[in-house]
């Protein structure tokens, strides 16, 4: 078979068991792999209102059908299952090499169930799968257990591990793989920590055929050249995300201060400009040609990134205009496996509790000294860490404070201000994983080319969301990269290799609207309803004083009326919920 | 004589170099079988390049007891650009070392002496494989195009330069 191994590992950490099951090839049809593949096992794998945190919640490791080939940016992998940070459905991803060598070694998904006597690492190489007792990795940090897996293992392994955060089950600690690529958001590392799994190895020396090989690289080449390295891609490898810094700023929409204004005066110091004069090298993800990844050095510190989101939450919105500071928080994030987003949120709602005189944590804006000790704290639960543990919206609503925890459906918000991207609000309040820029992105035409106002809210607004999400739903079955930028013209390109025959474009749009009205479902099976679709009430009704979005206002009535437009768009009935109708157009084959 | 070199510099370690080897030469995208590689770590992000240097060294076709090593002519016009194209120029003639697959008899005397570790038995064949230059088209410069990166380079020495020009 091209494209696809076949072979799915089902992994039981409780008998300390694994199998090999067939691939189900009508769902890879319908779902195609990565996130729309993941979800419809998920539905299979789990009952309705299973506990998040119960051995039963399956972990799933899902690559694209393009993993292992030369096609760019497809080393990318998902991490699902149910969020143990908030319920919703999980889909978390990561570059590096993980999903490139998974299919090396003959997979095209993993299941892990069950939950281990004691932590565990499952090692895979090929066809043989072991189970070794993790007791001499407990506690490691992230570069210690890559560097130790290598040694006791194979020095060609790559590996999806824990941090102390997700031994100690943080609902937002993330996965590592090849040190630097974390599943960052909605808790992948806790629902690892829940199953006693400090790491996952794989390596790999199969192959992955695509039919005529010479053929295809004939054709990739061309792609490479005419859609990848584009002046209008390359800004990743130049710049990289750091790039954002001046843009959000510029816009009013960089969350400053616990989201307390879109501007910050410190920018400058943490801008593209300021992490250039630090840059030491550029570094590329597994079968990725774009190279986006910077290493920075100051001081002894040397590593990657931050990236922009960490730029904002913990520079902006914990106001760090310190570089180096900066650096060395967001290395300590790494190696305790913890996502920078969360982290830096809660800290802001903190900071700003303290500072209001609501409670004081004994954390202040820009106090460094505090700062580098939280990510320690968090991830071992001492100290205030213990408290902030529990989250943006817990810690806001126990204080009697829940306006001040900036959270959609329980998770922490991105470092993007919908105040001043006003199309941001739908995208937060109907992203399937709670507040999240990587399911609709309108800060690109709102700020970054202007070709949407970035203060109105109508329907067109929804439209473009509904649009977007359909799009980024199935670019994340692909799974390709957010950095290229690839239209469905160049997915057809690629997916006419994997079907063998012309795919339209409307073919990949309702795979993207499969996808997310499978998403759906899952959440509204979860407990999630209309009432949840709901963001922060700042955002719609407490304009900013400073900075170009100074004055604006969303407003809850405009913002109800176009949600309601975004449920007509969809098909979904005045609650939220897809109709029958819709369900069956699409061929969903689930139902409430 | 012409040959391929990985710049460990300029390299970011994204391997395609390794998987449009591996899929040219063997149907498929299996980099435990290309011919060329780059060593990653990933944590401290120290890259080493290896691949063949041809007659630039030729270990191998001197350990050979049974010449399976064996000289052929070979232009190389890579497609796509490379860091010392202006250097070089668009097409290079020269020599190859290729494995005579009838002559090899997997005695492995090669892969112990081969300084870059790009010589080994073929897992179905049993013969050595090395690079070949895939014909004149290497695929991994075909491949490292990031204009920024451009690691995986084509290399002359100038003593060839100067037998070349005689030629």
């Amino acid at each position: 078979m091209d494209f696809y191994k076949g072979h799915v590992l089902k992994i039981d950490m409780s008998a300390g068991t694994a199998e090999v099951e067939p691939l189900n090839m009508e769902w890879a049809r319908l779902y195609v792999g990565g996130k729309g593949l993941m979800l419809r096992y998920l539905w299979d794998l789990t009952e309705p209102g299973m506990d998040p945190w119960s051995p039963e919640n399956p972990l799933i490791v899902a690559p694209g059908p393009f993993a292992g080939t030369n096609v760019s940016t497809c080393s990318r992998v998902v991490l699902g299952g149910k969020s143990p940070a908030n319920g919703t459905i999980l889909d978390s991803y990561c570059g590096g090499s993980f999903g490139s060598v998974l299919k090396f070694a003959g997979y095209d998904l993993i299941i892990v169930q069950g939950c281990a006597a004691e932590l565990t690492a499952v090692l895979i190489k090929d066809d043989k799968v072991s189970f070794v007792p993790a007791a001499k990795y407990a506690g490691m940090l992230t570069a210690d257990i890559e560097a130790a897996l290598r040694a006791d293992f194979d020095p060609h392994m790559t590996s999806l591990s824990i941090g102390p955060a997700g031994e100690h089950k943080l609902p937002w600690a993330c996965v590592s793989n090849d040190q630097y690529h974390k599943a960052g958001r909605g808790g992948t590392g806790a629902l690892m920590g829940s199953k006693n799994l400090k790491a996952i190895a794989v390596a790999g020396t199969g192959r992955v055929t695509v039919g005529d090989a010479r053929a295809f690289l004939e054709d990739i080449e061309r792609i490479d050249t005419d859609y990848i390295l584009t002046d209008s891609n390359y800004w990743v490898h130049e710049e990289g995300t750091p790039v954002l810094v001046d843009v959000t700023d510029g816009a009013g929409c960089q969350p400053t201060r616990n989201y307390s204004s879109g501007t910050f005066k410190g920018a400058g110091n943490i801008n593209s400009e300021a992490f250039k004069k630090i840059r030491v090298k550029k570094r590329a993800c597994y079968q990725c040609t774009l190279a986006c990844r910077n290493f920075h050095r100051i001081n002894d510190i040397e590593g990657e990134g931050p990236e922009y989101e960490t730029i904002a939450l913990c520079g902006s919105n914990v106001g760090v205009d310190d570089i180096a500071a900066l650096v060395q928080f967001n290395h300590l994030c790494d190696e305790y496996g913890l996502d920078t987003i969360s982290t830096g949120n809660v800290l802001g709602l903190a900071m700003d509790m303290t500072e209001k005189g609501i409670h004081d944590f004994g954390l202040h804006f820009g106090d460094i000294e505090a700062y580098l000790k939280i990510p320690e704290q968090l991830a071992l639960r001492t100290g205030v860490g213990a408290e902030l543990a529990m989250g943006s919206r817990a810690l806001a609503a126990k204080y009697g404070h829940p306006e001040l925890g900036m959270q959609v459906k329980g998770l922490e918000a991105p470092g993007y201000d919908p105040r001043g991207s006003f199309g941001m609000s739908i995208a937060y309040a109907t992203s399937d994983r709670g507040a999240c820029h990587m399911r609709s992105f309108p800060i690109g035409v709102e700020i970054v080319e202007g070709t949407m106002p970035a203060d109105t809210l109508d329907e067109s607004k929804a439209e473009f969301n509904v649009t977007f999400q359909n799009h980024y739903a199935f670019k994340f079955c692909g799974v390709w990269c957010d950095f290229w930028a690839i239209d469905y013209e160049q997915m057809g390109m690629l997916m006419k290799h994997l079907w063998k025959r012309e795919v339209t474009e409307e073919e990949m749009t309702q795979v993207g609207e499969r996808v997310w009205n499978l998403g759906r479902l899952f959440n509204l099976r979860e407990g999630y309803s209309k009432a949840d679709d709901v963001i922060p009430e700042a955002w719609l009704e407490k304009p900013f004083s400073d900075g170009v979005s100074a004055g604006k206002i969303i407003g809850t009535a405009r913002f109800n009326e176009v949600l309601g437009q975004y449920y007509a768009l969809r098909g979904w009935d005045e609650d939220g919920v897809p109709t029958e109708a819709k369900l069956t157009e699409l061929g969903i084959d689930v139902r409430l | 004589m012409p040959h391929v070199m990985i710049s460990s510099k300029k390299c970011t370690g994204c391997h395609m170099c390794e998987l449009g080897c591996s899929a040219w030469h063997e149907g498929g995208f299996q980099p435990s079988r290309a011919r060329l590689f780059a060593d990653v770590n990933p944590t401290t992000a120290v890259i080493k390049g290896h691949s063949c240097l041809q007659t630039g060294c030729a270990k191998c076709q001197e350990a050979c007891p049974n010449d399976a090593i064996v000289a052929r002519e070979i232009t190389v016009t890579p497609s796509g650009t490379f860091a010392s194209k202006e250097k070089v120029g668009d097409s290079v003639t020269g020599i190859v070392l290729v494995v005579d697959e009838e002559k090899c008899n997997n005695c492995g005397d090669c892969y112990d002496v081969c300084p870059y570790g790009v010589i080994h038995e073929h897992p179905e064949r049993k013969v050595a494989f090395k690079c070949d230059l895939c014909d004149g088209d290497p695929q991994c410069i075909a491949f490292c195009q990031n204009q920024y990166v451009l690691a995986v380079d084509l290399k002359v020495d100038k003593a060839d330069r100067a037998l070349t020009a005689k030629a």
